[in-house]
């Protein structure tokens, strides 16, 4: 990871390219505003997410890291602004809606794996209900999945004979069965209890080097310092501040995002 | 006072039509009534503000209204309404129908309902229709809650079947009021009436109650 | 297809009182079903055994055999057994609080049962008597997460009291059969007394509905 240089007081700069600042981005967000009722949740958010890229989203509660990432995949519709990805705003109609979603897998703080399946059959279930694959390739391809989280031995538990941080890795595994190019994490952690953080977030690093494009909302500071390329500092539905995770963590330009950080602990 | 309790014994063929009766009438309600209320809850379900409105009048109409008044006026107003005379078997068999299926709606509708919107959202993510989210991750999840329900219903179903004896349908309470009246053996024809419907309707609460512990919530 | 609702017009202190007769026998048979549940279930939780026994018997019976047969065993057969006779307004009433306490019953043992066993240990810590942890901690808590259910039970005796017809009792519902017989003019009759049912019930089953929504997180986890 490029380290940034300080110059003069608070300005930075950096040292090398941001990650995949060489081709065009995946995700472009334009000024994107979100309300629920009279609560704004985005403020006309603009972002950018490049190919292969590790973003993680920080910011307090109810700063919409969230919620952006549900607009992302249209689970939220917009009230302004768009969403674009490979340069084509997301579509409206549900038919061209679900294909986007298909480019795109989702893990959530809740897990939300169908208890009524199998671990295998969770992550088999995308490929052969909207993909049309066989039963039994789609099986396949999720035993090799599986092995790749380290849950090969746990393919046929049902989610209640799991534990928590072994239900999220078979989350990941049902995602990445559809071959997403982008995967969006939604507080992939915060539900779990301390000791099964570590064998998630070892999943997720590998993912990443493995070159994903990855959009993180955590509250994980140290994953974001050591694996993300791109740190995104939400308040009140708007960017507070973004760039390198060094720039954030060390030596960010904003005060707020300083004592955003100090509020949780953070000595950097 | 001098009781005759062979009068049952004797009559005992047309009390077991009148048992069969009973559970043909149950069954067949039951069989036309769940897809009447899957019908009425997808309809509540949906995004068409029509179709959500008629569903959710319908069930408040029969949810508030005493089920023999709607027995009673199935049998006046039916062949008015359609100009063609019907049996009263047939105006029993619409009247429980569409009582059960309101009943049914809202079952059905609180039992999809309660499965956490998360799992909707997870299948929607991953590319699936509404549809498919529906019928593969809800409705598999919302069955196990809506059985119990469903159970309890069918009781009560077939305990309201006596109802429809008001319009000289052969089920069991008719029958055994018509032989109380030919033989004048009030006491034994009441109690045997009871007792009948006691020896059906026991183990059919017992076996409630075994679904009910099966498929217990336990969340 | 003339309609023609002049015989319900010129009736309606008929009606009207057939609909005083209906909404004094639900109300009273449902206050009476809520209490007598009430001693049956608190029977079954903290009585002997063998009492316990058949007081579930008595409630699963009740669960089996339909209201209709409890009514006319009542008014029919009972005095023959006995030898006193009911008026159909008491025989109702009677048969209704047999046949409601026992779902009543479960309602309330169920709304004990679902107060955690640490309140009742609290209680006793604190050196008091199961009869007044009963009082000051349980009831209290239990009968606001049952009040939708008892609702519930309001509603069902008002729909139960059409019932009584068939023992003669002068609610509405027989009024209604009276009228349109003398009138040859049932589908107006028995429309009018639809929307009077529809009315009398409407609001009871919203409130409770309402109360289901407020006191759903008090639901048993």
């Amino acid at each position: 990871m490029t380290s940034a240089t300080q110059q003069g007081n608070g300005a930075t700069a950096t040292a090398a390219p941001r990650k995949g600042a060489d081709q065009p981005p995946v995700l472009v967000y334009e000024n994107v505003r979100k309300m629920y009722g009279d609560f704004v949740a985005l403020n006309g958010v603009s972002l950018q997410v490049n190919k292969g890229e590790v973003m993680c989203l920080i910011g307090p509660s109810g700063s919409g890291k969230s919620t952006l990432l549900r607009c992302t995949n249209a689970l939220e519709t917009l009230n302004g602004g768009r969403v674009l990805l490979d340069g084509i705003p997301l579509p409206t109609r549900e038919t061209e809606v679900r294909k986007v979603r298909q480019r795109m897998g989702m893990v959530f703080q809740s897990f939300e794996l169908f208890p009524h399946k199998t671990a295998l059959d969770n992550v088999a279930m995308g490929p052969i209900t909207v993909l049309g694959m066989s039963e039994a390739d789609a099986r396949k391809r999720a035993m090799v999945l599986l092995e790749k989280v380290g849950l090969e031995s746990k393919a046929g538990n049902f989610p209640a004979n799991l534990s928590g941080g072994q239900q999220q890795r078979v989350a990941i595994a049902r995602a990445l069965a559809m071959e997403p190019e982008v995967m969006l994490f939604d507080e992939p952690t915060s539900a779990l209890d301390p000791e099964t953080v570590g064998e998630v977030l070892n999943v997720m690093k590998k993912l990443a080097q493995e070159g994903m494009t990855m959009i993180v909302v955590t509250h994980e500071m140290s994953f974001a310092q050591r694996v993300a390329n791109w740190v995104v500092v939400f308040e009140n539905g708007a960017i507070l501040e973004e760039g390198p995770p060094a720039q954030i963590f060390e030596n960010p330009t904003v005060a707020r995002t300083r004592d955003f950080l100090g509020h949780l602990g953070w000595n950097g | 006072m001098n009781f005759d309790w062979n009068v049952i014994w004797t009559h005992r063929g047309a009390l077991w039509d009148g048992a069969l009766m009973t559970v043909g009438l149950t069954v067949l309600t039951m069989l036309l009534a769940v897809p009447g209320g899957i019908l009425l809850a997808l309809m509540r379900l949906s995004s068409n503000k029509m179709l959500s409105s008629a569903s959710l009048a319908f069930v408040e109409f029969f949810r508030n209204l005493p089920l023999i008044l709607v027995i009673y006026w199935a049998f006046y107003v039916m062949p008015i309404a359609f100009d063609v005379q019907f049996s009263a078997l047939t105006t029993a068999l619409v009247a429980l129908v569409l009582n059960v299926s309101a009943y049914n709606a809202e079952t059905f509708r609180a039992g999809i309902n309660s499965i956490r919107k998360g799992q909707m959202e997870a299948a929607l993510a991953m590319g699936m229709s509404r549809r498919q989210a529906m019928f593969k991750v809800v409705i598999p999840q919302a069955a196990r809650r809506i059985l119990p329900v469903l159970a309890s219903t069918w009781i009560s179903l077939f305990k309201d079947t006596s109802l429809v004896s008001v319009i000289a349908v052969s089920e069991l309470a008719y029958t055994s009021m018509q032989i109380r009246a030919q033989t004048f053996r009030v006491l034994e024809m009441l109690t045997a009436m009871a007792a009948l419907y006691w020896l059906m309707g026991y183990p059919q609460a017992k076996l409630v109650d075994w679904i009910h512990k099966k498929y217990g919530v336990k969340e | 297809m003339d309609v023609d609702f002049s015989p319900i017009i010129e009736n309606w202190r008929f009606f009207a009182g057939g609909l005083g007769v209906t909404v004094l026998l639900s109300v009273i048979s449902a206050v009476t079903s809520i209490l007598s549940g009430l001693v049956i279930a608190l029977l079954r939780l903290y009585g002997p055994r063998w009492l316990s026994t058949v007081l579930v018997f008595y409630v699963d019976t009740m669960r089996a055999i339909p209201i209709l047969v409890v009514l006319v065993w009542i008014y029919f057969a009972f005095p023959l057994l006995a030898g006193v006779t009911f008026p159909p307004f008491w025989a109702a009433l009677v048969g209704l609080t047999l046949h409601i306490a026992a779902y009543a019953s479960e309602i309330i043992r169920a709304g004990i049962e679902s107060i955690r066993p640490g309140q009742t240990r609290a209680g006793l810590a604190l050196g008091m008597s199961r009869a007044q942890i009963l009082r000051k901690i349980i009831l209290p808590q239990a009968t606001i997460r049952m009040l939708p259910a008892f609702g519930s039970v309001l509603t069902m005796a008002i729909k139960d009291t059409a019932i009584a017809t068939v023992i003669a009792v002068p609610e509405l519902m027989h009024r209604a059969e009276t009228v349109a017989g003398q009138s040859y003019r049932p589908v107006e009759v028995f429309t009018t007394v639809m929307v009077l049912y529809f009315l009398v019930l409407f609001p009871v089953t919203r409130i409770v509905d309402r109360m289901y929504q407020k006191l759903a997180h008090l639901g048993r986890s």
